[in-house]
């Protein structure tokens, strides 16, 4: 097993080496100029000409990423355009924010999503069944800023329960969970579902429950496990999307996290931020992807990494 | 960084709320503590010198002070940290007295080598000032005294004392910046002579300020002002209505008239410096000629899209120049007249009876109801037979089309709003009406050219003489006014959604508000805010 995560860690690199190619040659294909955007209309042409060459940009395209690898190699993501801070010390200012809402998003999806799943399976085609699929469809459905505009209004505006939006105590927590949940929720809840749902009738479940089995240890112990594979990959991918940040629920809550950073950079085409924030991003869904494949091998003892 | 636009939906959600009694904002009886002010960006930078935003000056502005003030209603110059100030009689030499006994909030005294400091660090490369151009008469400056300034210009600058009043002149202390290092632009500690100072910045979340004990001017109301950032504008807005905050900048347009009637709010709004118009491209087809270019401006009726589109956050231009700034001079009273039959026949005499297709661009959510009125104007427009074709694409996009040379350009037509930091004409005429303001060298996406406009701005800008230069300035307001190189639309508000026990609020015409005492003299007068 060590060796394997050492291999797939080793087999990461090229790939974030083909994210770096692919952002740093996107970002710069989109018209726009970081030096007059950071600047302003106002600034005169000198100026913003001082800063282009300051920034490198007057040199061609192969000399900055070069330029753009050699730093990166040295662990220097380079400087923000417009707030001319380190790029790590950008991100690494937003990336608890959103460690903090994607995880809190995902255990309260995960949860409430899989007991829906196991609710609904064991109960089909029953008003509970028909019930919790119909919420779940209104959760894949509800449009995010909606949602929480929504539930501001209820929560924030008429009862004066939590607060409309901001970051720092666990209350301002709750509402971007919920509605950055509600997606998930939907999702593993399907998944649980339609999954269980194919186990159940398998015939190893049939002999658990002729040998007499209780229907907790039958379902949730025999055929749950099983049923756990397409689960799993549905929560990492989520969970991995989440880390890049959530730019709807972050912007209609006021939360500080990598979305806004990368939506405000790509905005003002703040090249070195952008490339700082896919690159962590693609990295940690990397970590992400690896923990899933980790957690089949425990979730299924037939699947071996050799 | 401005966002308007808001889906109906939510909107009417959120009248709905209004409507069926919310109880409103905590009507707290006592001043609180800690005021918070929810705005739409973050900070780029906090650095005086480096901030290119108004919201962020507004911001610094708490923690910095400049030499002198623009009074925000009655558009003179102030003192602020001078006291006096004498200008030679060639206009080249200005001498200023300091005001005694202020400290920076380190420690430092404010005196005339700290003056010095401040305004030759601006000429700094490795400071990055966006309107560096300001800088650019400085020759020298000179610590005549302990308290004793003298500034001698290159070039006579008419606008210099002006100049001297926007955010990027504020004077800091040379220790709290020496002692900052790299850090000073995003945590300026003890660098200004103002009524609040820096205690955080919380990365696209908030900024911190704390009174400052010791500040010379009267102290302020509040122990604590908290900026948040909150990008978008409905959730601005709710903060105000949940009482989470106490003040929100630009909350969505079209909620404002609801807002208006409501009792709970305040909406404080102004007119700003910022003008909003269509460029028309001078150089292209049938906007040659003179005629055409007229007729636009008989085709669209600007006083109905400002009711019906903008619900009267505007106010409509009577002349290329907003009315606050210096020069400024009414060409037409009530705007250009709004006549189909007239501009019809304009059109007809210009060999365009049967109008012509023109390609129309605006960008969205930048200015108040962008994409909506320039809609309005293309369905008004089609009325006497021109046929614009509206579409729309992001701030870098667009900005990257204006910068494109002429004869490379796209452009036909076009939405834009224009401000300047300091309210002088100048910024507006020479920054769009020069031929030296053609893209790419500036930003003036008309193409306009006239020769004697050219001779009547460079003179304006070598003119001591008050009078002299606001004639100057009336002749080239008068000529380009007929010219009509843009339609002239209006010039829009700036505004901001208050509780209601907040007092006194102040919006300044370059789209700055005031939540503070100003200006410091009490011979103009002393305007607080106050909590009720």
């Amino acid at each position: 097993m060590g060796a394997y995560i050492l291999r797939r860690l080793a087999l990461a690199v090229p790939t974030l080496v083909g994210v770096t190619v692919v952002v740093f040659a996107l970002i710069r294909l989109v018209p726009g100029d970081p030096a007059r955007l950071a600047l302003g209309l106002q600034a005169s042409e000198e100026e913003v000409q001082r800063l282009r060459v300051q920034l490198g940009l007057d040199q061609p395209l192969p000399v900055q990423y070069v330029r753009f690898l050699g730093r990166l190699l040295q662990g220097d993501l380079g400087r923000s355009v417009v707030t001319g801070e380190a790029v790590a010390r950008e991100i690494a200012a937003r990336l608890p924010a959103t460690v903090q809402l994607a995880v809190a998003s995902t255990l309260l999806a995960t949860a409430a999503g899989m007991a829906a799943g196991v609710i609904s399976a064991t109960r089909q085609y029953s008003w509970v069944d028909y019930l919790v699929m119909t919420v779940a469809l209104f959760g894949i459905s509800l449009p995010v800023f909606w949602l929480g505009l929504m539930l501001m209004l209820l929560f924030s505006v008429h009862l004066r329960w939590l607060p409309a939006g901001g970051y720092g105590t666990p209350a301002h927590l709750v509402l971007p969970t919920v509605t950055l949940a509600a997606f998930s929720v939907a999702i593993i809840a399907r998944m649980t579902r339609s999954s269980l749902l194919e186990v159940l009738h398998q015939d190893y479940v049939r002999t658990a429950w002729a040998k007499g089995l209780g229907a907790q240890a039958v379902v949730l112990r025999h055929a749950l496990k099983n049923a756990l594979i397409p689960v799993v990959t549905v929560i990492g991918l989520q969970f991995g999307g989440l880390l890049g940040g959530a730019i709807l629920t972050e912007t209609v809550f006021a939360w500080p996290g990598m979305g806004r950073l990368l939506v405000g950079a790509i905005v003002a085409r703040d090249y070195p931020v952008v490339q700082g924030a896919v690159l962590v991003f693609a990295a940690l869904f990397t970590l992400v992807n690896l923990a899933v494949d980790v957690l089949y091998a425990y979730v299924d003892p037939r699947i071996h990494y050799g | 960084m401005r966002r308007y636009g808001f889906p109906g939906l939510v909107v009417a959600a959120l009248l709905a709320a209004l409507v069926t009694g919310a109880d409103g904002p905590v009507g707290a009886q006592s001043i609180p503590r800690q005021l918070r002010i929810a705005i739409g960006i973050d900070a780029d930078r906090l650095d005086p010198a480096e901030q290119t935003t108004t919201t962020i000056a507004n911001i610094v502005d708490y923690m910095f002070e400049t030499l002198v003030d623009l009074h925000p209603t009655k558009q003179q110059i102030v003192p602020r940290l001078a006291t006096r100030w004498q200008v030679s009689p060639d206009g080249l030499t200005y001498t200023f007295t300091l005001r005694r006994g202020v400290r920076f909030h380190d420690g430092t005294p404010l005196n005339a080598e700290a003056v010095k400091f401040s305004l030759e660090r601006l000429k700094d490369p490795k400071v990055a000032m966006a309107l560096r151009f300001l800088v650019q008469p400085v020759q020298s400056v000179e610590a005549v005294g302990e308290d004793t300034v003298r500034i001698r210009l290159s070039k006579v600058t008419p606008t210099f004392l002006s100049d001297l009043s926007t955010t990027q002149f504020a004077i800091v202390s040379p220790t709290a910046v020496q002692r900052a290092g790299d850090r000073w632009r995003s945590a300026p500690v003890g660098g200004g002579t103002g009524p609040y100072l820096f205690k955080e910045w919380r990365r696209g979340d908030s900024i911190l300020l704390e009174r400052n004990p010791n500040y010379w001017g009267k102290k302020p109301l509040f122990d604590e002002i908290l900026f948040r950032v909150v990008p978008d504008a409905g959730t601005r807005l709710t903060q105000v209505l949940a009482g989470d905050v106490h003040q929100a900048m630009l909350p969505p347009a079209p909620d404002v008239r609801g807002l208006r009637r409501n009792p709970q709010v305040k909406v404080v709004e102004a007119p700003s410096d910022r003008v909003i118009f269509v460029a028309l491209n001078t150089q292209w087809g049938p906007f040659k000629d003179v005629r055409v270019r007229q007729a636009m401006n008989y085709a669209v009726n600007k006083k109905a899209i400002l009711a019906s589109v903008l619900f009267d956050l505007g106010t409509v231009s009577e002349s290329p120049c907003p009315p606050m700034m210096f020069g400024y001079h009414k060409v037409r009273d009530g705007g250009w007249p709004f006549s189909p039959p007239r501009a019809k026949e304009l059109l007809a005499q210009a060999g365009y009876r049967d109008g012509f297709e023109v390609n129309f661009f605006t960008p969205t959510g930048r200015y108040i109801q962008d994409f909506q009125f320039a809609q309005a104007i293309a369905g008004q427009l089609r009325n006497v037979g021109v046929r614009a074709n509206v579409s729309t694409m992001d701030w870098p996009s667009y900005v990257a089309m204006i910068q494109t040379p002429l004869e490379r350009t796209r452009i036909q037509m076009l939405v834009l709003g224009w401000a300047w930091p300091v309210l002088d004409c100048d910024g507006v005429l020479y920054g769009q009406f020069h031929s030296s303001s053609h893209p790419p060298r500036g930003l003036g996406p008309a193409f306009y050219s006239n020769p004697r406009v050219d001779q009547i701005l460079d003179q304006q800008r070598q003119e001591p003489n008050v009078e002299r230069r606001k004639a100057l300035l009336r002749e080239a307001q008068e000529i380009i006014w007929n010219d009509a190189p843009w339609i002239w639309l209006w010039s829009q508000k700036w505004y901001v959604v208050t509780t209601r026990n907040l007092e006194g609020v102040l919006i300044h015409p370059i789209e700055k508000w005031t939540a503070l005492c100003e200006p410091q003299e009490p011979a103009v007068g002393h305007h607080c805010v106050n909590w009720r």
